[in-house]
Formats: structure tokens, C-alpha cells, sequence
């Protein structure tokens, strides 16, 4: 049984009036890869930013690595090991791949404060950003504005952005959104194949159920704010809460 | 100098300025609302609205009602229809870039019309003269009221729910409202977003016109009240939130008696008072007084 | 595939550009000296070009490579005036020190100030600047017993040492010292993280970056070069006037920076360049048209945001990537 590398124990977080999180308690095995999935509204993207940072939660802990996180600002729990890519793709994009690449890697090294070596001197650097281009399969573009890459290829971008902090946890908002079939297959593959070479664990958000189903470990099912359902795709399938709640909901 | 009658006459008097500001603020904040612009040429057109009233006025040689009636008929369209001059040429073309070029754009406006004006009008100091029936004070219970301002007291809030019963009881507000709500749902419900936009647009314009002419006659206006209104129109919506009439008019008359009474005690850190007050307010609760946290 | 081919300015031109000019400076002064009187004019005009250069390169730190809107530089430059002419006339300072502790003073400035606006974003940050600049700009004036108020300094010593070609080769020394410092940084990681922060705040964020931290640091160093400018300018006119810490006097680099190119290193001294000739060409057209200045660097700018925000550099590089791609 591996360890625990993430813990978020009754979790809770609202708006105003609107109450988001309801008490979400779960605990993710390291090496892991796996789905949440919930119908909209549920909270999934308001996990992750919790999670990350981005908001505090108002009740509950969250445990990275043994370590409570929760309330700490993003950029204190990325450098613990964390990292998100974005549901809307979220990259430099004046900046050309390279330099977007780049600029991530100099801040996991924690070289942003260096004012005076020109960037093309920075061997160690350069090898791991080139590492990370190929990995995700973008060395041709190399050069090119980031802004003015196909969708598809930007996605790829955002996810190197994450990787570039060698993660050991991953979160993926809805990787496949907005993506036409083939992308999503790619996308899906490229997804695998880092999870299988880098051994990261990796949580997801999906609305696509092949995808959800063909890849994960393990499903969390969020509803309301609730975990209302954990188990292997197969089980979660013919679970009867989950059917229900998806009863009507067209796929 | 603490008698009631000087303080009676510091708080009337910063009461009116207040007033006169929510006027020009309102209209910044209603074009922000709709068109996400910050027009920083609101200044530059409340001044020009000051300035028409000015020479509109010296037409009219006399005080009489019937000449500030006129001013306030004919200069703030005459501004609104500057307004629609720009909106049409300028400001359509940038709503969709990023929001350095609008700032950017909208200031080089400020440029452009401030020195307009000093062309036209020169550096002198101008004013207007009350409209007899204002010129005085009245006499209620043993203390003195200017009349003028009492006027202003009184044309503030009408002119506060005048705008509010717009916004929030006529047809022509709906579509406004929902223009800031759902711009894209509006187009394709078949609604002229973009005359939607040019006539809050002319709007905002307006209420900046009728504010100048409101100050033409109660202070005296010169060449550099159009960036110290500007600034004090970003500390109004700043204290009262942006798109809140009801913090809008809280926040002018914050700065307008702050304003007066500090000029009092401190004369020549008065005009700082704007500038501290925002300053405080972005750095402790940039939503404003009223507004809501956004993320 | 990528629809266009649209590489960051490379700036090995900029280098040759900038040697050929160097080389061009730095003999000029000498040419000059050959033209009398005429000679002395265009001397003193050379000399505020660069030094104004200076003043527009370190706004577009904030600016072009930052990506935030700040109308309240002047004060810095302002700042670094005041300094020198309090400290060169009623302090009896010398040139050296009194120079040095102008970037100094304004950089505090500029912390203590940037600290503020950096709190806030976009419209808001701008705004700040806008308000801490007139409020610096009040202050001065209403302090009449330290600086003149109205009247400003004047009578600033001049050292022997410092004849009008002289002090042009200090400035140009030291402003082009500071332009390549100016390079080292911008070229650097902590370049490349300042225009992380300026494409996307929030990814900057996500990816670990303390962004406001970053954001003041910028501003800080742009103030400190905007001091300096400020004090050579004083030193040069040989007096501090609150005119430099008004806020159309924060328009200037904003002007140079677009005209110029804010998205290059170069480009702000270029566009300063082109606005003294501008104003140098309508004083001598007409006395009047000096009335308008106002309107004429509104009407450029509108013009420049309109049709040609990447300005002169980035039409440039434009029709070098045109001219370069394959038929």
C-alpha cells in the first residue's frame, strides 16, 4: 500500500451564501492517478483551488506529504511539490515556447533573482527545458509566440509549465475541454504516457467519461460539495448514488 | 472660529461640492459599468462643460434665471454630443484591446483636451454668476443658508434618483443594466448593444456637462480642474465601489466636506485629502465601501 | 500549425545599432564645438536627449516590460532633482556625491511609494501612481521653505571641471552605463520573470512566483534610474522646478516608450529622441505652436495606440519577419 500524499480531511469553503465545499474528506495514495468527476456546480474546481491555494478554506485541513497546507498563499504550496494546470489554457503568450518553458524551470531552480547572466548561458537549464519540450512533444515549435499556437499545442504548453516544477502531484482541470476528438485523444495519450515515465501522482477533473473511465485508478464522485462516491471505475459505475445523479445527464 | 454659523457655512459648502462631484462621478462610474472603459477624459469634459457654461453665460449678459436655465439646457447635450464624437470615432475601437491601450488611448484624450481648452479659453480664471434668485442666503432659524448651494443640496439627490428610477424602473435602464450583465446574450437577443453603449456613453457625458455647469457658478474654474476632479472621481468610485449610486453619492460628499473642512485647519494639505483617502481605501478595502470582494 | 511566425525583437541589432550610435555621441560633441554659438544650442539639446533617453528607459521597465501603467513617474525623476539641488546649493555637496544620492533617494521613493500601488492591479495599481505622483508633486510645492515651492531652486553650482562638452560625455557615460545594466537585466532570469509577470499574473503565480515581490523590485530599480535622470537634468538647467513632477511630465515617457516601441529595450530612447527633435522642429516653426504641445503629443499618442502600439522598433522588426519568411 503506498503512502498518503494527499489528505483533505472535512473540508469546507462558501461564498457569501453560496456553500461550495461541504465537508469533502478524501485521501489520495502517491502514484496514483486518478478522476473527480461530479455533475456542474459540484465544487471540482473549487477543490482544486482550494488545494492550490488560491482560496482558504473556511473549515478542514488539507495534508500534502504530511504537511497541513491549507491557507497557505499558491506561490508557498507550489514549491512544496504541487502543481495545476489550468482549466482555460494559461501560458506566457508573448513569449515563445522556449522562453515559456524557461522561465518555468529558472523558477523551480529559484534563479529568478539572478540579474545578470544572460539566459543563453544557462546550460543546466536549457537541457531540462529542452527535456520537458520533447516531452510533451513540442519541439518543433520551439520558437514560435506561444499566443499564436493551435489550442491543442497550448494545452500541451500549460501542462510542461506544471511539469517543469517536477511535480509530485499533479492536478488537471478538465485537460480535454474545449478539445476536438482527435486532440482529446492525444491530449489522453500524452497524459498516460507522463503518468506511466515520470511517476507523478496525478488527479484530474473530466467530464468526458471514456476518458475518466479508460485512464483512471480510481473515480471520486463530488456532488453538492460531497464525496458522494469512491471507488475503481468499474465499481463506481454500477454505483446506485452515481447513477442517479447522472440519471438524465446526456454523455 | 468655532461658531455655528462658520461651520454651518463649511459643511453647506462641502456638501455642494460633494454634490456637484457624485454628479461628474456617477456618469464615470455608469460608463465603466457598461463599457469597462475608465474614461480618464471625464475630467477634460466636465471641465469643457464648465468652460461652455462660461461663455454661454457672458452671451446671456445678465443675471438672470432664464440665463442659467439656458446653461443647463443646452451645455451638458452640447457635451453629451462631444461624447458621441468620441464614442463613435475612438472609443468603439477599443473595447476589445487590452486594458494598457484603452488607459493609454483615454489619456492621450486628457492631452488632447486639456489643451483644447486652454486654446479656446485661455489660462484665466472664470466663473459664472449666480442666477439672482441663488445669489443670496436664506435666512432659517437665525443662521444663514447660501442659496446656491442649497440649491445644489436639493439637485443632488433629485438628480440621484433621477438616475436610479433610469436605471432601475425604466426600459432604457434594463437594457443598460443588462448590457453590463450579459453583453453577448443582449446581442444576440437582436439589441443594438453597440447604440446601447453610445448612449451611456452620452450619458456619462452628460451628467459631466451638467456638473460643470453646476461648478461654473460655484467656484471659480480654471484650467486645472479637470485632473483634480478626475482624481477625485477615482477616490469617489474607489470609496463607494464601482457601479454603486448610493456609494457614489456617499463617497462625493465624503471628499466634498473632508475637502472643505481640511482646507480650513490645514489649508494647504486640503487638496492632499483626496489623494490619502483613496490611497487608504485601495490599500485596505480596494472594493470599496460598497462593493463586493472580487477575487 | 501556428498561423505566423512571430518571434520576441532580437536585439543583436540592437547592439549594432547601439555601437554605430555610441560611436556617433560620442564624436559629436566635438563636431559641434566647431559651430559657435549654434554649436553651444545643439550641445545642450544632445544633452537632454540623453539624458531623457535615460528618464524613458527606466519607465518602460515598468511599463513595456512589466506591462503596468504608471502616470506618476515623474516623481521619481522629480525626487532625484530636488535631491541634488538641495544637496549641490544648500548643502554644498559635490557632483559626485550628490549624483549618486539621487537614484538613491528616489529608489526609497519608490519603494516606499511602489509598496503601495503594487497592492493593486491594472486600473487600480495606475490610478495609485497617478495619485502618489500628485500628492509628491503637492507636497513640493507646498513646501516652500525646503524647495522653493513655485519658484523651484535655482543657481545650482556648476564645477569647473564640467564645461557643456564635458558634462555631455558624463551624461552620455552614465546613461549608457545604465542602458546596459538595463540589458543584463532585462536578458536575465529575472527579466524573463518580470514579463512572466506581465503576460499572466495568475500562471506567474501557479508556477511560484511572489509576484507583488517581483513587481516592486522593477519599480523600485525604474525609479532609481528615473532619479538619476532627474538629477542630471537638474544639474544641467541648473534648477529644480515642480514643472518635473507634474503629472505631463509623466506623459513624456509614456509618449517615448509607445512612439518608440515599448516591447524592446532600445525603443523608449528612440521615441524620447524623436519627441525633443519634435518639439525642438514646432518651436521653430511657430513661437505659438508651442501652446499646443499638449494637444500634438496626445494626438501622436492617440495615433500610436490606435494603428501602431508595438511602435518604430516593432514596425521594424515586422518588416524584418516579413522580409524573412520563405515565399
Amino acid at each position: 500500500m503506498n503512502r498518503t500524499i494527499l489528505d483533505v480531511d472535512n473540508l469546507h469553503k462558501s461564498f457569501g451564501r453560496s456553500a461550495i465545499l461541504n465537508g469533502v474528506s478524501f485521501s489520495v495514495p502517491e502514484g496514483e492517478i486518478s478522476a473527480i468527476i461530479g455533475p456542474n456546480g459540484a465544487g471540482k474546481t473549487t477543490l482544486f483551488n482550494v488545494i492550490t491555494g488560491l482560496y482558504a478554506p473556511d473549515k478542514g485541513r488539507i495534508s500534502f506529504n504530511g504537511r497541513n497546507i491549507a491557507g497557505l498563499q499558491p506561490y508557498q504550496i507550489v514549491p512544496l511539490g504541487i502543481a495545476k494546470a489550468f482549466q482555460i489554457t494559461s501560458i506566457f503568450p508573448r513569449l515563445t515556447v522556449w522562453e515559456n518553458i524557461l522561465a518555468a524551470v529558472i523558477t523551480h531552480r529559484k534563479k529568478n533573482l539572478d540579474c545578470v547572466t544572460p539566459l543563453s548561458k544557462l546550460a543546466p537549464i536549457h537541457e531540462r527545458a529542452q527535456e520537458l519540450l520533447e516531452s510533451v512533444g513540442l519541439s518543433d515549435f520551439a520558437h514560435y509566440q506561444s499566443g499564436t499556437l493551435a489550442h491543442g499545442n497550448q494545452k500541451r504548453l500549460d501542462i510542461a509549465l506544471s511539469l517543469a516544477l517536477s511535480p509530485k502531484l499533479l492536478l488537471l482541470d478538465e485537460p480535454t475541454a474545449g478539445m476536438s476528438p482527435e486532440e482529446r485523444r492525444d491530449t489522453v495519450t500524452l497524459i498516460k504516457n507522463l503518468w506511466e515515465r515520470l511517476n507523478i501522482t496525478m488527479l484530474f477533473i473530466e467530464h468526458d467519461m471514456d476518458i475518466v473511465f479508460g485512464i483512471s485508478q480510481k473515480v471520486r464522485v463530488l456532488c453538492y460539495g460531497v464525496l458522494i462516491a469512491e471507488g475503481s471505475p468499474d465499481e463506481i459505475s454500477h454505483n446506485p448514488k452515481v447513477i442517479e445523479v447522472y440519471l438524465g445527464e446526456g454523455d | 472660529m468655532m461658531n455655528l454659523q462658520f461651520m454651518l457655512f463649511i459643511l453647506i459648502n462641502g456638501l455642494s461640492q460633494g454634490m456637484v462631484l457624485f454628479i461628474i462621478a456617477s456618469g464615470l462610474s455608469l460608463v465603466f459599468g457598461v463599457l469597462r472603459v475608465i474614461n480618464f477624459a471625464h475630467g477634460s469634459l466636465y471641465m469643457i462643460g464648465a468652460f461652455l457654461a462660461f461663455s454661454l453665460s457672458s452671451l446671456f449678459a445678465g443675471k438672470t434665471l432664464f440665463a442659467f436655465l439656458m446653461l443647463m439646457l443646452l451645455v451638458p447635450p452640447a457635451v453629451a454630443v462631444l461624447g458621441l464624437g468620441l464614442e463613435v470615432s475612438l472609443f468603439r475601437r477599443i473595447y476589445r484591446k487590452e486594458h494598457l491601450l484603452q488607459l493609454l488611448l483615454t489619456y492621450s484624450l486628457v492631452l488632447i483636451l486639456d489643451g483644447l481648452t486652454r486654446i479656446i479659453w485661455g489660462g484665466q480664471i472664470r466663473n459664472v454668476p449666480r442666477p439672482e434668485i441663488l445669489a443670496g442666503s436664506l435666512d432659517l432659524f437665525g443662521l444663514f443658508f447660501p442659496s446656491y448651494n442649497l440649491f445644489l443640496l436639493i439637485m443632488g439627490p433629485l438628480i440621484a434618483a433621477g438616475l436610479w428610477t433610469l436605471l432601475y424602473r425604466s426600459r432604457a435602464g434594463n437594457y443598460i443594466r443588462a448590457a453590463v450583465t450579459y453583453p453577448e446574450m443582449l446581442g444576440a437577443l437582436g439589441v443594438n448593444v453597440p447604440g446601447v453603449m453610445t448612449a451611456t456613453f452620452m450619458l456619462g457625458c452628460f451628467l459631466a456637462g451638467l456638473g460643470g455647469v453646476f461648478m461654473s457658478a460655484l467656484a471659480n474654474i480654471d484650467l486645472s480642474i479637470g485632473m483634480e476632479r478626475i482624481i477625485e472621481c477615482f477616490a469617489v468610485v474607489v470609496i463607494g465601489g464601482l457601479g454603486s449610486v448610493g456609494g457614489a453619492l456617499l463617497g462625493s460628499l465624503i471628499i466634498g466636506v473632508g475637502v472643505a473642512f481640511i482646507q480650513i485647519y490645514f489649508s494647504r494639505m486640503a487638496l492632499v485629502f483626496p489623494y490619502v483617502i483613496m490611497a487608504l481605501v485601495l490599500i485596505i478595502r480596494p472594493w470599496g465601501l460598497f462593493g463586493k470582494p472580487e477575487r | 500549425m501556428p498561423s505566423a511566425l512571430e518571434s520576441y525583437p532580437s536585439t543583436h541589432r540592437s547592439w549594432l545599432i547601439a555601437g554605430t550610435v555610441m560611436a556617433v555621441l560620442t564624436i559629436l560633441p566635438f563636431v559641434l564645438g566647431q559651430l559657435g554659438r549654434t554649436g553651444e544650442y545643439w550641445l545642450w539639446v544632445a544633452t537632454e536627449m540623453v539624458i531623457m533617453a535615460l528618464f524613458s528607459l527606466s519607465l518602460n521597465l515598468i511599463l513595456g516590460f512589466g506591462g503596468m501603467v504608471s502616470f506618476g513617474h515623474a516623481a521619481f525623476f522629480g525626487v532625484g532633482a530636488y535631491t541634488v539641488a538641495l544637496l549641490m546649493k544648500k548643502g554644498g555637496v559635490g557632483f559626485v556625491p550628490a549624483m549618486a544620492a539621487a537614484p538613491l533617494v528616489s529608489a526609497l521613493a519608490a519603494g516606499v511609494i511602489g509598496w503601495f500601488c503594487v497592492r493593486r492591479v491594472g486600473l487600480y495599481f495606475s490610478i495609485l501612481t497617478l495619485a502618489f505622483g500628485q500628492l509628491i508633486f503637492m507636497i513640493t510645492l507646498q513646501l516652500y521653505g525646503y524647495t522653493g515651492g513655485d519658484d523651484g531652486i535655482h543657481g545650482i553650482p556648476r564645477p569647473v571641471l564640467l564645461t557643456p562638452l564635458s558634462y555631455y560625455l558624463v551624461c552620455l557615460a552614465l546613461v549608457a552605463g545604465s542602458y546596459l545594466l538595463m540589458r543584463f537585466l532585462t536578458k536575465s532570469p529575472f527579466g524573463l520573470t518580470i514579463r512572466m509577470t506581465r503576460e499572466n499574473p495568475e500562471r506567474a503565480k501557479f508556477l511560484g512566483i511572489n509576484v507583488k515581490g517581483y513587481q516592486l523590485v522593477n519599480f523600485i530599480i525604474a525609479g532609481g534610474f528615473a532619479g538619476l535622470a532627474g538629477g542630471l537634468f537638474t544639474e544641467l538647467n541648473r534648477f529644480a522646478q515642480t514643472e518635473f513632477l507634474h503629472w505631463s511630465k509623466s506623459a513624456e515617457p509614456i509618449f517615448a516608450s509607445l512612439v518608440g516601441g515599448m516591447y524592446s529595450l532600445i525603443g523608449p530612447a528612440i521615441g524620447s529622441t524623436v519627441l525633443i527633435f519634435l518639439k525642438i522642429i514646432i518651436q521653430q516653426i511657430h513661437q505659438g505652436l508651442v501652446e499646443i504641445w499638449g494637444i500634438i503629443l496626445g494626438v501622436i499618442l492617440l495615433g500610436v495606440v490606435l494603428f501602431m502600439p508595438e511602435g518604430i522598433v516593432g514596425v521594424y522588426e515586422k518588416i524584418r519577419a516579413r522580409r524573412r519568411r520563405p515565399q
